[in-house]
């Protein structure tokens, strides 16, 4: 009996110390598994870009638009509007557009997040006033983690990026995302504005936007043996990491 | 009886220690290293721009310690890797390292004013990822994660991804691209103009 009890004892003993011993690599399993990305060590992300020759003039276009035009433009427009400012600007349009990002997160599922935008932009535009203050987000620490659009929608329901496309002045995307946005134009209430005034109102929008990001793209492209390809793959990474999530 | 269990539970004790230990470092070790950078970037002795030389090369000191140049080129050149002389591979290194830096540099030093948060890290060895998140002035999270890989007793930084676009992915790309439209050489040589 005594020696029973002993055999099993000491068949728990190893057991137990077997499983000590590959704790760490039982452990990891279960967190790490579902991104073995690290183990790829020649994965190129792909995207189609059959109109790359297009695309590239496209691009360079944007180069000249962006050092011609946009970069001195939001930089006087900096020089005018105090940062604080621009922040509460930013901070208004990101509040407009919390219909696009409820929406999206109900067609994702995503019920508590679409809880989260819906409670955020009630708050934001009383106690925010109008949202130039992110009350919700700064005060309350009711953040979502990820700005949902229709791209990552129909991403998330399966469908592929189908072509890159450059877009003159508004840059990169692809078919899939140019339908999201254009989906999400219609949830964007300034684009229910007359048309002048709606032109109007999205080009402050995209100077402020633009001053509160100077020297971005001119990092990208100072870090860039072929800075096409960079912002391509980058874009493409961006989101399909946003698609993940 | 008593004794074995002591002794059994002894061994046990020994052995969580000595996996915790083992587990818990790439944070840590990843934590002193952006620390120190942070540090140098700060100092008001090196911010003048004769002393801009002696800065870099403080820099290249704290950084080599624990980011891998070589495992980052030879992941970044990925299957182009096997057909290099060794020569060829040196070479690379050296001049990739150079972007690579600058590239880190000038990223982190914006963000040398915010607050770096170390959220997790995740161990599979000899793999560990380790999660951070700068916060900007406006209250912005930026994620930044390293890939870190166990070289002996050290952890060593072979890949940093920011906001989900992977640095090493990013340059295979780049790189690979330029090799198969043109040459490796001229891979070589856009490389040298563009840190020389």
């Amino acid at each position: 009996m005594v020696k029973h009890q002993r055999q099993g004892f000491f068949l728990f003993c190893f057991i137990f110390v077997f499983l000590i011993f590959f704790k760490c690599t039982v452990f990891a399993e279960d967190t790490v598994s579902h991104e073995k990305d690290y183990l790829d060590e020649e994965t190129i992300t792909t995207v189609a870009d059959p109109l790359e020759p297009w695309n590239r003039l496209v691009f360079q276009f944007n180069d000249r638009l962006y050092f011609w035009l946009i970069k001195p433009v939001a930089r006087g427009y900096s020089m005018v509007v105090p940062e604080d400012f621009r922040h509460a600007i930013s901070n208004f349009f990101h509040n407009i557009t919390a219909p696009v990002r409820v929406v999206n997160c109900l067609l994702q599922g995503k019920i508590k997040s679409a809880g989260v935008e819906a409670v955020s932009f009630v708050l934001n535009t009383t106690g925010g006033v109008f949202g130039f203050h992110d009350f919700a987000g700064k005060d309350l620490k009711l953040r979502v983690v990820d700005d949902e659009d229709l791209g990552q929608t129909l991403g998330n329901y399966g469908i592929g990026n189908g072509i890159y496309i450059v877009w003159p002045v508004l840059g990169p995307s692809t078919l899939r995302d140019t339908l999201g946005t254009i989906g999400d134009g219609f949830l964007d209430p300034v684009n229910y504005l007359e048309l002048e005034n709606a032109i109007m109102v999205h080009t402050i929008e995209f100077t402020n936007k633009t001053s509160l990001h100077l020297g971005e793209y001119e990092d990208i492209k100072a870090s860039a043996l072929d800075p096409y390809i960079a912002i391509q793959d980058a874009y493409i990474q961006y989101r399909n990491k946003k698609i993940k999530k | 009886m008593r004794k074995c269990f002591i002794a059994f539970t002894s061994l046990l004790f020994l052995f969580l220690i000595a996996s915790r230990g083992y587990c818990s470092d790439p944070m840590q070790q990843l934590r002193v290293t952006v620390d120190k950078v942070i540090e140098i970037l700060k100092r008001p002795d090196l911010k003048s721009p004769d002393k801009e030389e002696l800065k870099r090369k403080l820099l290249g000191e704290v950084i080599s310690e624990r980011f891998d140049f070589q495992e980052m080129a030879r992941r970044a050149l990925a299957r182009h890797w096997r057909k290099r002389t060794d020569q060829e591979r040196k070479e690379f290194v050296r001049l990739f390292r150079k972007l690579l830096e600058r590239t880190y540099l000038r990223r982190i030093e914006q963000y040398s004013d915010e607050r770096i948060i170390y959220k997790e890290e995740r161990i599979d060895p000899p793999y560990a990822i380790v999660k951070t998140v700068v916060i900007t002035r406006d209250s912005v999270e930026i994620p930044i994660d390293y890939r870190l890989m166990q070289r002996s007793n050290d952890w060593k930084v072979y890949d940093v991804i920011i906001e989900g676009v992977s640095l090493v992915n990013n340059y295979r790309k780049q790189f690979d691209r330029i090799i198969r439209s043109s040459s490796y050489k001229s891979l070589v040589d856009r490389l040298r103009k563009k840190v020389e």
